[in-house]
């Protein structure tokens, strides 16, 4: 080294670095602490014994020699490695800065690590030029570990005062909140500013007690559990109990710190507790129930004013007698016995009602809840016996129990199915009729219905919770319109509408629910029946109409709109008259007054008119209609068109008449013949008998023509006969006997006896002078249950009357063509008075 | 009998009928003024021809002679329905028309030409 070789200079004042280098190394060792010299270079040149302890090792000064630092390694004071290049030596030896107390962790070979607190100073020459440098360093381990202890401890602590479960501030000497945790300012409700650096006493509620207080701490009294009461931000009063001591220095009342402890809610409770205590007490005595505390023998330790009132007894003639002296005979065996189990502990309460007996003799009706108290080891104490009395409550209650009885009587009686149940549903009474409605006896018990299945009216099942009666009972509501098809057990089906209606008590609480099934099967069946009816009407030919009794059209169905061409939207609300043709308007007064006396009229053939003015005949029957009182409301109509029928009627007639002209005309062409026949050989005797007994025929003929030889009359057949030939018949000819209608043949017959008896009586007989009369009588008779005809033909006052020489045409046909004709018996007499002829034939 | 003799129209399809109502009349002494079986022949008659009184068929062929009727009643001439009908078979408005009734008597045709004469 070229500088040491510049030692032996003398007469020249040596350097700091020089003077340290050349020193003996021992002078390093003499100086406390560590310490170490680098030259300008860095190279470490010289070291003492506490430097290589702190080290942990002996760094070689000669080859190879080390820069800036003896230590193993070194970190930043922070944990961060540090090179040595880049320690303060270093910094020291390039830029001439020195460092103090700068702490750095030195690292040992053996790894463990010392704070070392360092300070380096660079070492000039005379000039100023930077030779070398000196550290002194120290351990200080142990201080930076107390002081991280103190860290940590002073962390804790402030962690502790912030976060403390108990509210705490620290006041100042002159009364100002100095500090406040989060749990104080909670526990009040102000933030920070507005509550630290306020005069403590603002916060009190009384201003004596934090004077109080104050004093105190100044004395250096200690406080704890000191009540107060503290007004929160919202106006609330907090009751808190504080804890306080003070902190003085030399002598001298620094601050003093309190702890706050809310306890508004154990307050409350308190106050609520000896409310609720003094509650029970004047309870105790005000109550209207009796109440009394009774020992094991059932004497009454202590009872209340109302049991004294109760029992119409004085609270000191109580105190002498146990309660089953006042008990009624009947009901103190039963009494004695359950108290006897609850002192005994086998049960712990009853109740029981019972009668007991007033001092003046009376009977009242008490309601007895009797409890135990024990004490810690289980033992009987007293008796708690709650008294009520329900006499009133009694007679209600069988005041109310008879009522249900009679409306049970009533229910039972009622022919429609009716049941109850309660609030639950379960069925709690039903009646016969719903018995047999259901087709089965329900069980008490059973719920929602007394049916055995049921069906809505499409026939899917329907459970019993959501029929009506359930629906009634969820819902508390009347359940109506509703309609159901319960099914018996045997199968058959019974449409019903059901009636369900909740039941309230006085309170107007849901009870239960009473329900009424209303069979309607025959309502179906009449419903059914009327829709066939109806269906019949829709669909008839028919014009089938209504009207009121002012008549106005009502209905109209199909029938009326092909017969009459209007349809029902044109007509119904319409006057009937529309129908009636102009001339005919006065028969419906006369068919309307006839309806309104309750008259059917049955086949009424007229004539109406069409929308399109045409005239249609018509046969109308017409029937009043009623309402459910059996009063005429209106009339149906029924409307048969007959055109078609009177057409062909007319047809008939046409046909028959023609008939008849065709006859009549061949009967008048054979007179003509018979006239030209005979016209020849002057025989106009004979000629006028042939041509009267053709026109005889005839007129018969005409008779029967007229009846649609359905049959005729016999007077008329005798009238028609006789007038051409009698000339005053009115005056010859007396005809009696019953009207009495002949069948077409008889008639005929009968037409040709008279014209010859007559044509006769006219030649010979009663007619041919001027007094002479013809008496015809005749009558009916039942022969062997067949009606004949008796009939008697009798001349008299004529001249007198000889027996034909021969039998002529005339007698032939009396006697002989008539007998065979009728099937009866006839009887000609040409008696000398007069001609006499009877005929007895069946008449069918 | 009747106290004039009367000129008579006969309106009758049937020959046979017409022959016996034309010998009737002349039996009775009245005068037959034509005889008409045909509707448009009696038309015509009856619109032209001379005759106090017609007996007329109501049937002509199936056709009822009213026509004819109607004209004899617009000409005055009275009239008498023959008919094998009735008086039901006849129409309303002819109810007052004295009516002979197929077949029919002599002293009928002379009690129906008395009355009918009276109106002439």
């Amino acid at each position: 080294m070229s500088n040491v070789e510049e030692f032996p200079l003398t007469g020249r004042v040596l350097t700091e670095y020089e003077a340290l280098i050349t020193s003996a190394p021992t002078a390093l060792d003499a100086i406390p602490g560590a310490v170490y010299v680098c030259d300008h270079e860095g190279w470490l040149v010289g070291y003492n014994a506490e430097a290589a302890e702190l080290w942990g090792r002996q760094p070689s000064l000669s080859a190879p020699r080390e820069r800036f630092c003896g230590s193993q390694r070194l970190f930043l004071s922070d944990g961060s490695p540090m090179d040595h290049q880049e320690c303060p030596m270093a910094e020291a030896i390039k830029t001439g800065v020195s460092t103090r107390n700068a702490e750095v962790i030195i690292e040992r070979p053996d790894g463990s690590r010392i704070f070392a607190l360092v300070n380096i100073r660079p070492l000039r020459d005379h000039r100023g030029v930077i030779q070398g440098a000196i550290n002194c360093f120290q351990d200080i381990s142990q201080q930076k570990r107390i002081e991280a202890e103190v860290n940590c401890k002073s962390k804790d602590l402030e962690d502790f005062f912030e976060n403390s479960a108990i509210g705490l501030h620290i006041v100042s000497a002159a009364g100002i909140i100095l500090r406040a945790n989060k749990a104080e300012l909670e526990l009040l409700g102000y933030p920070a500013d507005e509550y630290v650096g306020r005069h403590i006493a603002e916060f009190h509620a009384d201003a004596p007690v934090i004077g109080d207080i104050l004093d105190r701490l100044s004395c250096g009294e200690k406080l704890d559990r000191y009540p107060a009461r503290l007004r929160a931000r919202d106006g609330s009063i907090k009751h808190v109990l504080i804890t306080s001591n003070s902190r003085f220095e030399d002598g001298k009342f620094v601050n003093t710190r309190c702890f706050t402890t809310d306890i508004t809610s154990l307050h409350e409770t308190e106050n609520a507790w000896r409310e609720t205590e003094e509650r029970l007490a004047a309870t105790y005595q005000a109550a209207t129930i009796g109440i009394a505390e009774s020992d094991a023998d059932g004497r009454l330790l202590r009872v209340n004013d109302a049991f004294c009132t109760m029992l119409g007894r004085s609270r000191e003639q109580l105190l002498n007698m146990t309660f089953l002296d006042y008990t009624h005979e009947d009901d103190r065996d039963e009494e004695a016995r359950c108290y006897a189990r609850q002192v005994s502990g086998e049960t712990d309460t009853y109740a029981i009602r019972k009668r007991a007996v007033k001092a003046d003799g009376t009977v009242i009706y008490l309601d007895v809840y009797s409890s135990t108290v024990r004490d810690r080891t289980g033992r009987f104490r007293y008796g708690v016996r709650v008294l009520l009395d329900v006499t009133e409550a009694k007679r209600m209650d069988d005041r109310r129990r008879e009522s249900e009885q009679h409306m049970r009587d009533l229910l039972e009686a009622l022919p429609a199915a009716v049941y109850t149940t309660d609030a639950e549903g379960r069925i709690t009474f039903f009646n016969k009729a719903a018995v047999e409605m259901a087709g089965r006896t329900p069980q008490i018990g059973d719920k929602w219905c007394v049916t055995w299945r049921l069906y809505r009216p499409d026939g899917t099942y329907l459970p019993h919770d959501q029929c009506p009666m359930a629906v009634t009972l969820k819902e508390d509501r009347p359940v109506r319109g509703e309609q159901a098809v319960a099914e018996r057990p045997d199968g058959t089906r019974v449409p019903f509408i059901p009636y369900p209606t909740p039941l309230h008590d006085v309170a107007g609480k849901l009870v239960g629910a009473v329900n009424m099934l209303v069979d309607i099967s025959d309502r179906e069946k009449a419903a059914e029946y009327a829709e066939r009816l109806a269906s019949i009407v829709r669909f008839s030919d028919d014009a089938i109409v209504s009207k009121d009794t002012q008549g106005i059209i009502q209905t109209w169905n199909k029938g009326a709109e092909r017969l009459f061409g209007y349809s029902a939207e044109e007509v119904i609300g319409k006057p009937i008259n529309i129908l009636i043709p102009p001339d005919r308007q006065g028969e419906e007064p006369g068919i309307l007054e006839r309806i309104r006396r309750d008259e059917h009229i049955d086949h009424y053939e007229t004539v109406r008119i069409r929308k399109d003015g045409s005239l249609i005949d018509v046969s109308l029957t017409v029937s009043p209609l009623k309402d459910a009182l059996g009063r005429v409301v209106g009339a149906s109509k029924i409307a048969r068109d007959i055109t078609e029928r009177r057409r062909s009627e007319e047809h008939r007639k046409l046909l028959v008449n023609e008939l008849n002209h065709r006859v009549k005309n061949t009967l008048a062409t054979v007179q003509s013949l018979a006239a030209q026949t005979f016209r020849g050989v002057n025989a106009s005797e004979d000629f006028g008998r042939f041509q009267s007994r053709l026109v005889a025929l005839a007129r018969a003929h005409d008779v029967l023509t007229r009846e649609s030889w359905q049959g005729a009359d016999l007077g008329e057949v005798l009238h028609a006969t006789i007038n051409p030939i009698c000339v005053e018949p009115q005056q010859r000819v007396q005809a009696s006997g019953p009207p009495l209608r002949l069948r077409p043949k008889m008639a005929l017959a009968l037409s040709m006896a008279f014209h010859e008896l007559c044509t006769n009586a006219a030649k010979y007989g009663a007619l041919t002078n001027d007094g002479g009369l013809i008496k015809v009588n005749w009558h009916v008779s039942n022969i062997e249950s067949v009606s004949h005809l008796h009939l008697q033909w009798e001349e008299i006052g004529g001249p007198s009357v000889m027996v034909p020489a021969r039998t002529g045409f005339g007698t032939r046909l009396l006697e002989r063509a008539l007998a065979r004709e009728l099937g009866g018996k006839v009887d000609l007499v040409f008696a000398p008075s007069g001609v006499r002829f009877h005929i007895e034939a069946p008449l069918t | 009998m009747t106290e004039r003799r009367l000129r008579v129209l006969v309106v009758e399809d049937e020959s046979m009928i017409a022959m016996l109502i034309e010998d009737t009349l002349c039996e009775l002494g009245h005068e037959v003024a034509a005889t008409a079986s045909r509707m448009q022949e009696a038309l015509d008659i009856a619109r032209k021809g001379q005759f106090d009184i017609a007996i007329i068929d109501v049937n002509l062929d199936g056709e009822p002679s009213y026509p004819v009727a109607d004209i004899l009643a617009e000409r005055n001439v009275p009239f008498i329905f023959a008919t094998g009908y009735g008086s039901k078979g006849l129409d309303t408005r002819y109810s007052n028309i004295p009516l002979l009734t197929k077949p029919f008597l002599d002293s009928e045709l002379e009690a129906v030409l008395v009355q009918i004469s009276k109106e002439v």
